[in-house]
């Protein structure tokens, strides 16, 4: 019984059905913000240590996020909290009434780095919708590519965007106590790494001119090319379609790719060995910071990487292909998995947009999915975006993300989350590189330069931003060797003469077609519903794990995960006067879920089908 | 007369009528006789890619032109100016945001100019013809104001491409100042 708070049942043969005798099923509470505003303005005209503190932008994510916190600088705790996504974006309005066919390619366009991943989730999508299953060669080859795209991603999110949170020069400015201990402390992996201290690490962490600033930089370029091998261009891929791939694999193809990808088996070594002696020292120095961005680990992830022989496309058979993938699907509660099935974490979503800038939504039009699972009528095939512009007010709406959540809880998402679920789970098939233990997984990385090594990353007693960059960078050698293992699979392909990347097919001009597609971006899982009726999209949502991270309070007054994450961090910078604050530890940990906005946040067509106009609140002055 | 290595690059996102003027010019321009020295490329392929590739290229370009259109203040639709860039950076934070953008996406000639700057990839000539594009409107073609300005777009980047010094009167750009409001 995985669902404890929507009216979600299962008889003893485990079908699902809706609880009987509910006047309201899906009726929820919708609490007043009013009220902790209140207590909160009273504090801040009485306590001059009690501050307002806003990040708009937060820097060094991608797009347009903003932050407000109220922090008691005296007693170094923060108070409240709130995520405000600061574009609407509109990918769902812009795709309707579109041929189907042409989702793949604008929905890429929501992000700047993820566009691959966009493009295959809604290619996912339609092949659920229309019964699509791609050749072998497609799915491994869709598999590479994707593998590829996080090699990409994670480099760049651990070394230009969260990585200099951790460098000498932030750290020499915010926690100067560190900078003799870092110098004195040796590095555990300087075998893999090269650097003989704490401290050398962290001068190569510096902006602009660290060696591994400059190092993350060229191995974009290097998974950048393998990556245009197969989609053409990046960041939005030409051969991503529904049916596979359109672009022609050969031996020397994958050879070209090969040479790239085993530059990212001694990085792997490299880049885990780094970020290990980096939090370790963080965290041994003060344990304190166990606590910055600590939250449960109350986590969802669709999984991705398709088998190719499980992989058929179908809503029937998601459950059993979705526990083929290379990463399993599923929702974890408190670190513990609740599910491993795709259509009982589908069931379980709903979009809430009572702190948003939307409207609500009138109808129910899919009371249950094709197995006779109930779904709400807050679920993403029952939503419909309707763009609400309006005042910003912690009492009321703030944000153009909406509040998403998986059985009412609010959930975190992130590429960690793909490695923690699959590592517990132990659900994924036998691999030649993978190993899941339950408590972690075991990661052999071939020798290249390096000799061989089995990576080890354990799952943490504390679910926090230090653990969440840890994981990100084991994700790095996750990525390549699943990248490996299909690049074998590729290689036997054609070897045997299955050369065949994709399928023919139609668009139904008549019906009514309803599928989802579920894959991951660097940053976590992503969702496409969509709707197709009479040959056109009749309806599309998009859920992203920024979506999820970002999300205002739920309308019964639950934080979303960026919210809860820096209400629970202690401010442990030093700094003699409130003015010299600089709120590193809020930063860090907000940086740690890695944001990326611009797919969070669904440019607004205002009154015409053709103006684009920007609807941007970026100050927070002034709000109520 | 042309005799220095000479790369036109256009800069600038698809879809945003007059402000998709670099996109929108490229197969004109690419169709264009050029001298055998003079490049085309679009140049939207991300300022740490382009720093890339310039490091790898065995004949550095002489001259860099870019073909962008921003809005400014005081300046008619189809308006062109151009600018020299003289060089200098910002502060680093300006920098890492820059890299920051570019590194996730965001498509901006600004943060191309500065990022090839910090990165030592701009020759010493570089050069932007910047047309006024107007309010920001979605669609595939250029309004009557900037369509009428392509022989003069044209004519003007004919003239930058020549070799020698570089008599037509320019604006001045620079990083230290190119981020204030």
């Amino acid at each position: 019984m995985c669902f404890k708070n929507l009216p979600i049942a299962f008889d003893d043969e485990g079908n699902a059905y809706l609880k009987e005798g509910l006047k309201d099923p899906y009726e929820h509470k919708v609490v007043d913000l009013g009220e902790e505003q209140e207590v909160l303005k009273g504090l801040l005209e009485r306590n001059g240590f009690i501050r307002n503190i806003d990040y708009d932008p937060v820097t060094r994510v991608a797009g347009a996020l903003a932050f407000h916190s109220v922090v008691d600088l005296e007693k170094k705790k923060v108070l409240s909290t709130n995520s405000m996504a600061t574009l609407f974006r509109g990918y769902e309005v812009i795709l309707k009434g579109r041929d189907p066919r042409d989702a793949a390619y604008i929905s890429s366009r929501a992000c700047g780095v993820c566009g691959g991943v966009h493009a295959t989730t809604a290619a996912l999508a339609i092949e659920m919708a229309l019964d699509i299953k791609p050749p072998p060669l497609g799915i491994v080859m869709r598999n590479i590519l994707l593998a590829i795209e996080y090699l990409y991603d994670h480099p760049l999110h651990l070394f230009l965007l969260a990585g200099p949170d951790y460098s000498e020069e932030l750290v020499r400015e915010t926690n100067p106590e560190l900078i003799d201990k870092a110098a004195e402390t040796k590095a555990k992996n300087k075998d893999v790494h090269g650097y003989d201290t704490v401290l050398d690490i962290m001068k190569d962490l510096n902006p602009l001119k660290g060696k591994l600033y400059l190092e993350a930089l060229s191995m974009t370029r290097v998974a950048r090319e393998a990556y245009v091998l197969i989609g053409g261009k990046y960041p939005h891929p030409q051969s991503v379609v529904p049916g596979g791939l359109s672009v022609t694999v050969t031996a020397s193809v994958l050879n070209e790719v090969y040479s790239r990808l085993i530059k990212f088996f001694d990085y792997s070594q490299k880049v885990t060995g780094i970020w290990d002696d980096v939090f370790d020292f963080f965290l041994e120095s003060n344990p304190e910071y166990a606590k910055c961005g600590i939250r449960p680990a109350t986590m969802m992830d669709t999984g991705v990487w398709d088998r190719p022989d499980h992989y058929d496309a179908s809503f029937a058979n998601c459950d059993k292909w979705g526990e083929a993938r290379w990463s399993t699907p599923g929702v974890l509660v408190d670190g513990e998995v609740v599910t491993t099935k795709l259509t009982e974490l589908n069931a379980g979503i709903e979009e809430f947009v009572e702190h948003s800038y939307y409207e609500k939504w009138d109808g129910h039009r899919f009371k249950e999915d094709a197995n006779g699972m109930p779904l709400s009528p807050n679920h993403p095939w029952n939503k419909e975006t309707i763009p609400k512009p309006g005042k910003q007010s912690w009492k009321d709406r703030y944000s153009w993300d909406t509040a998403p959540t998986w059985d009412r809880m609010p959930m975190e998402a992130g590429a960690y989350t793909r490695m923690y679920m699959t590592a517990k789970a132990q659900k994924a098939p036998a691999s030649k590189f993978l190993e899941n233990t339950g408590t972690s997984m075991k990661i052999k990385v071939p020798k290249h330069f390096l000799p061989e090594k089995t990576l080890e990353w354990k799952i943490p007693e504390h679910w926090n931003a230090f653990e969440r960059n840890r994981a990100r960078a084991y994700c790095i050698p996750y990525s390549a060797m699943v990248a490996m293992e299909n690049w074998l699979l590729a290689m036997d392909l054609i070897k045997n003469g299955e050369t065949k990347v994709s399928v023919p097919y139609e668009i139904p001009k008549k019906g009514t077609h309803i599928g989802f597609g579920a894959w991951g971006a660097g940053r976590g899982f992503l969702t496409h519903h969509l709707i197709v009726e009479n040959g056109v999209i009749e309806n599309y949502q998009i859920i992203t794990p920024s979506t999820l991270n970002a999300a205002p309070r739920t309308p019964w007054g639950e934080m979303g995960p960026y919210e809860e994450a820096v209400l629970n961090t202690p401010i442990l910078e030093k700094f003699d006067k409130p003015e010299d604050y600089k709120g590193i530890d809020i930063l860090r940990a907000i940086r740690s879920f890695d944001p990326c906005m611009p797919c969070t946040t669904h440019i607004m067509a205002k009154d015409s089908d053709h103006m684009v106009t920007r609807e941007v609140t970026t100050c927070a002055c002034g709000v109520e | 007369m042309v005799s220095n290595n000479v790369l036109i690059g256009t800069v600038g996102y698809h879809l945003l009528r007059n402000h998709s003027v670099g996109p929108i010019l490229l197969p004109q321009l690419n169709a264009k006789a050029w001298n055998e020295q003079v490049s085309i490329e679009e140049m939207n392929w991300g300022p740490i890619a382009i720093v890339q590739y310039f490091q790898t290229l065995e004949i550095p370009f002489d001259r860099v032109i870019f073909l962008v259109a921003l809005e400014r203040q005081e300046r008619k639709i189809g308006d062109i100016s151009v600018y020299q860039w003289l060089g200098k950076l910002p502060d680093e934070q300006q920098i890492q945001a820059c890299v920051g953008d570019a590194a996730t996406g965001v498509i901006s000639v600004e943060n191309l100019l500065v990022i090839g700057e910090f990165f030592k990839i701009w020759p010493k000539e570089v050069f932007l013809v910047d047309v006024e594009p107007g309010p920001e409107q979605a669609g595939e073609h250029l309004t009557d104001e900037v369509k009428d300005k392509i022989p003069e777009i044209l004519r003007i980047l004919e003239e930058l491409t020549l070799d020698g010094e570089v008599l037509m009167e320019t604006e001045k750009l620079q990083g230290d100042t190119l981020f204030e409001e």
